[in-house]
């Protein structure tokens, strides 16, 4: 398997749901990529085909039931379930659609939570937080709960929590789904921005095909396989 | 956590109760293991039962093989019980109680020879019989200090010492000299009193005009004559000599006297009050045990609650990399911390309990509760153990959540 450059290298993935005792969704059908560092990839492809049972393989929050997966390097097939945590904290951020922040936590808090699972010490934790609510232009709100940000707001903050630990790559399921235009510009603008400056790596699933077109490279699904 | 607050708050107002009690019965039973005990027969321990103890059986009593020596007692409620109030007899404690203690005798209980004064001395040998000491529920109630003026049932005393916090019987004791506590109980008790009119009237007979009487009237007279105040004892205690056994010694008077009074040995009271404390604690902490397991379901159910509430938070959480055993951790120290709130929360409500009854019924001469630091202390930490130990299961269930399905959660 080919390791040079590569971050995420999926070969032949498949996954299926047992409804009910008769009925077996294929969610996906046998699905390869492979993801060098530095790219800006969007996944795209119609409601159910399999996006973002995709991206929570690739992210280690579900299990294939075949295939093989190596994320920066490590082979996930052969990890256990009690080591897949680390993989997780340390070399993979999440942004999700509803941006999943924690109600009760403040913004600097939720970023800092993220810190707690990757081993950082809680001034290491809270310097690095506030570095990166500077990055995403939200220094002055740090003290504010979600519900006192805007959906823009609250979206930077997610990706600041995902950036906290320095992952290999950030997986961004739908991130503009629940912004507007405008906003929604905003965000992939500043992910664009911290993929050339940084060189970090961005898969991104969506439907929005504004997103899709900005990104370097597109990776179409269809019915749980490979589009073209 | 309400749940575990009024678990908590029940075994803190009834486990204080228990204390409260067991330190009494304690205090008490130290007392009464330290002597053997004898009454009239038909009376029962502590209140005078109408009959009494003529001072002739003592002295004989004195005599019986072991027996070191023996001090008559007159007890009797400070004031009388109010026929129209009847509930005034009512009392969780020991109510304000009259101790005649005979100061003559060379009596001393083997476990308690002396009393730990707050102020002043105990009453002792020839002092005068207008002397008192009194205990600190008494001092405090009514305000006395050494040298006050005190009147107790018409008759004034003079207070000249005041017992030590004793936790039990003491402190609600006035002590004073056998003679003017046989007169009060004389007067309050109209058998008694009659007898003893009679015999006063009967003194007043000369001899000469008792031999011109007929024979009946001659003999009811001298009869009446006979009754001395100093047979009027509601009680008595003797001790053993030393490397003598305080059983065979009990039995021995128990045998000689079996007609004339009731022998109460200290092993015999021991065993009696052990058994009472037992069903007593087994009662009290029984119950606030079923109010505490009540407390433990709430508070699971609460941990169940809020974490199928908090679903996509831990969804996250696990996203952001948390492990399995952090998660464990993080929500059974949670619920530990539920416990200790609630736990808090219910020991405050039982001593604001506490100190209100306490204060209300510290006036009619009993405290219920009584408050320890260490037993607070050890409910604290049971809270918060019990919150753990509640949390445990719904942290575990909360561990396992698969990350795809909790994240999907609204």
């Amino acid at each position: 398997m080919e390791t040079d450059n590569t971050i995420i290298k999926a070969e032949n993935i498949k996954k299926s749901y047992k409804m009910s005792k008769r009925n077996t969704v294929q969610a996906l059908q046998g699905v390869s990529l492979d993801i060098k560092k530095g790219d800006f990839t969007a996944i795209i492809g119609p409601s159910g085909c399999g996006k973002s049972t995709l991206m929570h393989i690739i992210g280690i929050l579900d299990k294939a039931d075949s295939g093989k997966l190596e994320i920066d390097g490590v082979n996930i097939n052969r990890i256990k379930d009690k080591e897949a945590h680390k993989i997780r904290a340390k070399k993979i951020g999440f942004i999700f659609q509803g941006f999943n922040l924690i109600p009760t936590l403040t913004a600097i808090e939720n970023i800092m939570l993220a810190g707690k699972y990757g081993g950082l010490n809680t001034s290491a934790r809270k310097e690095r937080a506030m570095e990166l609510m500077g990055m995403v232009g939200l220094a002055e709100r740090a003290n504010h709960r979600p519900n006192e940000l805007s959906g823009g707001q609250q979206q930077r903050i997610a990706l600041a929590r995902a950036l906290m630990n320095n992952p290999a790559i950030i997986l961004a399921d739908e991130p503009t789904g629940e912004l507007d235009t405008d906003t929604s510009k905003d965000i992939i603008n500043l992910l664009k921005k911290l993929n050339k400056d940084n060189n970090q790596t961005f898969l991104i699933v969506t439907h929005n095909t504004d997103v899709a077109q900005s990104c370097k490279k597109i990776i179409r699904l269809k019915d749980g396989r490979n589009d073209g | 956590m309400f749940g575990i607050a009024i678990g908590i708050f029940a075994f803190t107002v009834m486990g204080s109760m228990s204390l409260k009690l067991n330190k009494m019965i304690s205090g008490g039973k130290r007392y009464i293991t330290g002597q053997i005990s004898i009454m009239p027969k038909g009376s029962s321990y502590g209140m005078a039962g109408g009959s009494v103890l003529p001072i002739d059986t003592l002295n004989k009593i004195a005599k019986v093989e072991g027996v070191e020596s023996v001090a008559a007692g007159v007890e009797l409620l400070m004031e009388d019980i109010d026929p129209d109030d009847p509930s005034s007899a009512m009392s969780f404690g020991i109510p304000p109680t009259i101790e005649g203690m005979d100061l003559e005798s060379n009596f001393k209980n083997k476990n308690w020879e002396t009393m730990n004064m707050r102020e002043g001395r105990m009453i002792e040998k020839n002092d005068p019989d207008d002397k008192i000491a009194v205990g600190i529920t008494i001092a405090t109630e009514n305000n006395l200090k050494v040298s006050d003026k005190f009147t107790i049932r018409g008759k004034e005393f003079e207070v000249i010492g005041i017992i030590d916090r004793t936790m039990t019987g003491p402190d609600s004791y006035i002590m004073m000299s056998a003679n003017p506590a046989r007169e009060m109980l004389v007067e309050s008790n109209p058998f008694l009193k009659s007898l003893k009119e009679r015999s006063d009237e009967a003194a007043k007979i000369s001899d000469s005009a008792l031999a011109m009487m007929p024979e009946e009237t001659k003999k009811q007279i001298s009869e009446a004559k006979a009754f001395k105040l100093e047979d009027v004892n509601t009680m008595a205690s003797a001790s053993w000599k030393d490397g003598e056994n305080s059983e065979e010694v009990a039995n021995r008077i128990k045998e000689q006297f079996k007609d004339e009074v009731m022998v109460l040995s200290p092993e015999k009271m021991g065993e009696m009050i052990d058994k009472g404390t037992l069903v007593f604690n087994a009662i009290v902490l029984g119950s606030a045990l079923i109010a505490l397991i009540v407390g433990g379901f709430s508070i699971i159910n609460t941990m169940i609650m809020s974490i199928s509430e908090r679903t996509k938070e831990i969804g996250i959480k696990k996203s952001l990399g948390a492990s399995n055993k952090s998660i464990m951790l993080e929500y059974t120290f949670e619920a530990g911390v539920i416990g200790l709130i609630g736990g808090l929360l219910g020991i405050g409500l039982g001593l604001i309990t506490i100190i209100l009854i306490n204060s209300k019924t510290s006036a009619n001469g009993a405290e219920i509760f009584l408050i320890d630091r260490n037993y607070l202390i050890g409910i604290i930490i049971f809270s918060f153990v019990l919150g753990i130990l509640a949390g445990i299961i719904p942290a575990y269930r909360a561990s396992r959540l698969k990350i795809v399905d909790a994240i999907r959660e609204l």
